[in-house]
């Protein structure tokens, strides 16, 4: 048992137990917001987003800058009121509730901890306003830290602790209340990589031992896919598929998802009768339906020898080899597709820079984006 | 190696012509002459003694006033001032700063340029300004004019330095102050205020010294049984210059510096 174990329902609000049992941690329903800009014009955030946490998951919004995955954070916390839709929080909405009275907490992007409180004192802030008494709250800081992998520190000031401490105590503080969603925007962008990827796997067992939802801000890829349950990938206010890292990656619905998540050639093809034709004439079966349309090739479906059965097979000219250790990451360049991306297993026999090679990918389980290449 | 030395030279001519006058008025507060103040007659503090009310070797003539109440009236009437003035335009200033960084709002661009104004103004056009002011709409010259005056300026000093510091304050420590629960008053409370505390202290210690020094702006809206320090001092020298006003303004030297130090002081203890 730990201390974060959701409310049993019996102490859930009366209202939000006639809907169902257990209602989602967070819900938002066409939610737009627009700025006015400097210039006198308006910039769309949001453009009619919807999301929908099914259970305690952990949801990560992905999107470079200016996509508004920050905008639609902030509207969750509070700090940004929509223009127009609806957000609900653990079953009842929220939309007009100022931030300090909605039961979510957030890990801000540079930590944002109270420079002249001790480390404790930072921990317990949230239970010191809402006038717990002096026993309880020390109570709960140890336990907190302790989970933070802090404890012991609750006399340190804040400006003794390195960056990733600093991480850890953001994150004690911000669960010390027992949210029951938890915001985190960009909390690892400050910290290294060796500590961000420890962090990655520290946070996403921390989110399945506390059973609540957490949403995650990054503009980080790979971040994304390793740690999320979903992943919202977010482009002009809007989001552009959601679904699981696996399914992303696997079969991105448009061409915006498979550019930003992890390296792509994206080929252009001509659907019709069944058969979907590249543009040097190699043709495979396929069900999209007719017309143009873009094949998906992650750089690692393609291989030196040809796989069993129908494989479709591309000849060029190496222009850049790059040697990572457990690969080979290639740049080939093709007369009919320009230049091709593979990232062949290392231990192969390689052809030197200029030299000619061909590469196959087996010709089945191939994914037609429905959007024509650019 | 000729241009080093040059500037070095510079350097130390530049600080004598600063220093020089001030350290020769520590000098002569201690000097024994009583007729030439210039002259030096051996070491003495018979001019302490007479402004704290001694027994002093002192001739009568050799001093400005028969007793010293006058000087301590007006030393009185001079803390009184700064006290209330700088209080009132800490709080006023702050509370300004504040506005103008946190809230969005038209003209706060215009707001800002307009609060530095009175510091560039004219002493003695804002004297002229505020004696006119008063005496149109009918309020008698009193300590009160004194205090709602010099807070008028005042105010724009204390804005500018809680202003210098609140743009250091990261505003996402209030948010996430917010986030945690806390109404907007108990942030304020909690996470601006001890902030912003060293520039609080430093605009209020400001005010309160500028307050004590000012003369051109005062001596216009001071009634006439309203006297403050300067203005004492700026009558006493009229009748002359005698060697007591070097002990008073030695006096005033260490009060100030006292002051200056003290924030100073408490400025390094908060940023431990």
């Amino acid at each position: 048992m730990t201390p974060f174990d959701t409310h049993p329902a019996g102490l859930l609000p009366a209202g939000s137990q006639d809907r169902t049992p257990m209602p989602s941690p967070l819900e938002i329903i066409d939610a737009r917001k627009s700025f006015r800009t400097p210039e006198g014009g308006t910039m769309t955030a949001l453009d009619g987003i919807s999301l929908k946490l099914a259970s305690a998951e952990f949801v990560t919004l992905l999107g470079p800058s200016g996509c508004g995955k920050t905008t639609l954070l902030r509207t969750i916390s509070g700090f940004e009121t929509l223009d127009a839709g609806e957000v609900l929080i653990d079953g009842s909405a929220v939309t007009q509730m100022p931030a300090h009275r909605r039961p979510v907490n957030t890990v801000f992007q540079r930590y944002a901890l109270f420079g002249h409180m001790s480390v404790a004192r930072n921990v317990g802030y949230a239970l010191e306003i809402a006038g717990r008494d002096k026993r309880e709250i020390r109570t709960r800081v140890g336990e907190m830290l302790e989970l933070v992998g802090l404890a012991g520190m609750e006399k340190r000031s804040i400006q003794q602790l390195s960056g990733g401490q600093q991480q850890r105590v953001a994150l004690a503080r911000a669960l010390a209340a027992k949210p029951k969603l938890l915001l985190l925007d960009e909390p690892l962008s400050a910290l290294d990589k060796n500590l961000r990827q420890k962090m990655q796997q520290e946070l996403k067992a921390l989110q399945r031992e506390l059973g609540i939802g957490f949403i995650f801000v990054t503009h980080d890829q790979e971040e994304a896919l390793t740690m999320s349950d979903r992943i919202a990938v977010l482009a002009h206010g809007q989001i552009q598929q959601i679904g699981a890292p696996t399914e992303l990656y696997r079969t991105p619905a448009n061409l915006f998802t498979a550019d930003f998540l992890g390296e792509s050639n994206l080929l252009p093809v001509k659907v019709a009768g069944g058969r979907a034709s590249l543009r040097d004439g190699q043709s495979f079966a396929t069900e999209h339906r007719a017309g143009e349309a873009t094949l998906l090739l992650r750089p690692e479906a393609l291989s030196i020898t040809p796989p069993e059965g129908h494989a479709l097979s591309f000849t060029g000219t190496i222009r850049e080899t790059y040697y990572t250790g457990t690969d080979h990451q290639i740049a080939l360049e093709t007369p009919a597709h320009g230049t091709l991306h593979a990232l062949l297993r290392s231990g192969a026999a390689l052809p030197g820079l200029g030299a000619e090679m061909t590469l196959h990918a087996p010709a089945q389980g191939l994914h037609l984006i429905d959007e024509a290449a650019p | 190696m000729i241009l080093r030395r040059l500037l070095s030279l510079y350097g130390l001519l530049f600080f004598v012509f600063v220093y020089a006058p001030i350290l020769l008025v520590v000098i002569y507060s201690f000097n024994a002459n009583t007729l030439n103040m210039m002259i030096w007659d051996g070491f003495t503090l018979d001019w302490y003694r007479q402004l704290f009310g001694m027994e002093t070797s002192l001739t009568q003539s050799a001093t400005f006033v028969d007793s010293t109440d006058q000087l301590w009236g007006a030393v009185r009437t001079s803390l009184i001032v700064a006290l209330s003035t700088s209080v009132f335009s800490t709080v006023c200033g702050t509370a300004l700063a504040l506005a103008v960084a946190r809230y969005r709002f038209r003209l706060a661009r215009f707001y800002r340029t307009l609060m530095m104004l009175p510091m560039i103004m004219p002493d003695i056009v804002l004297g002229i300004a505020l004696l006119i002011f008063f005496i149109t709409i009918g309020m008698n010259l009193s300590m009160m004019t004194i205090i709602i005056g010099q807070s008028t300026f005042l105010i724009s000093y204390v804005f500018v330095t809680v202003s210098a510091r609140l743009a250091e304050v990261d505003t996402s420590v209030e948010e996430a102050s917010a986030d945690l629960g806390a109404t907007p008053a108990q942030t304020f409370r909690k996470v601006t205020l001890p902030g912003i505390a060293p520039g609080i202290l430093g605009g209020w210690l400001l005010a309160f010294i500028i307050s004590m020094d000012d003369l051109v702006i005062t001596y216009f809206i001071a009634g006439t049984g309203n006297t403050t320090l300067p203005i004492h001092i700026w009558g006493l020298l009229r009748r002359g210059i005698k060697p007591e006003i070097n002990a008073i303004a030695t006096l005033m030297l260490l009060f100030t510096l006292v002051i200056a130090a003290a924030g100073l002081y408490f400025r390094s203890r908060r940023q431990k």
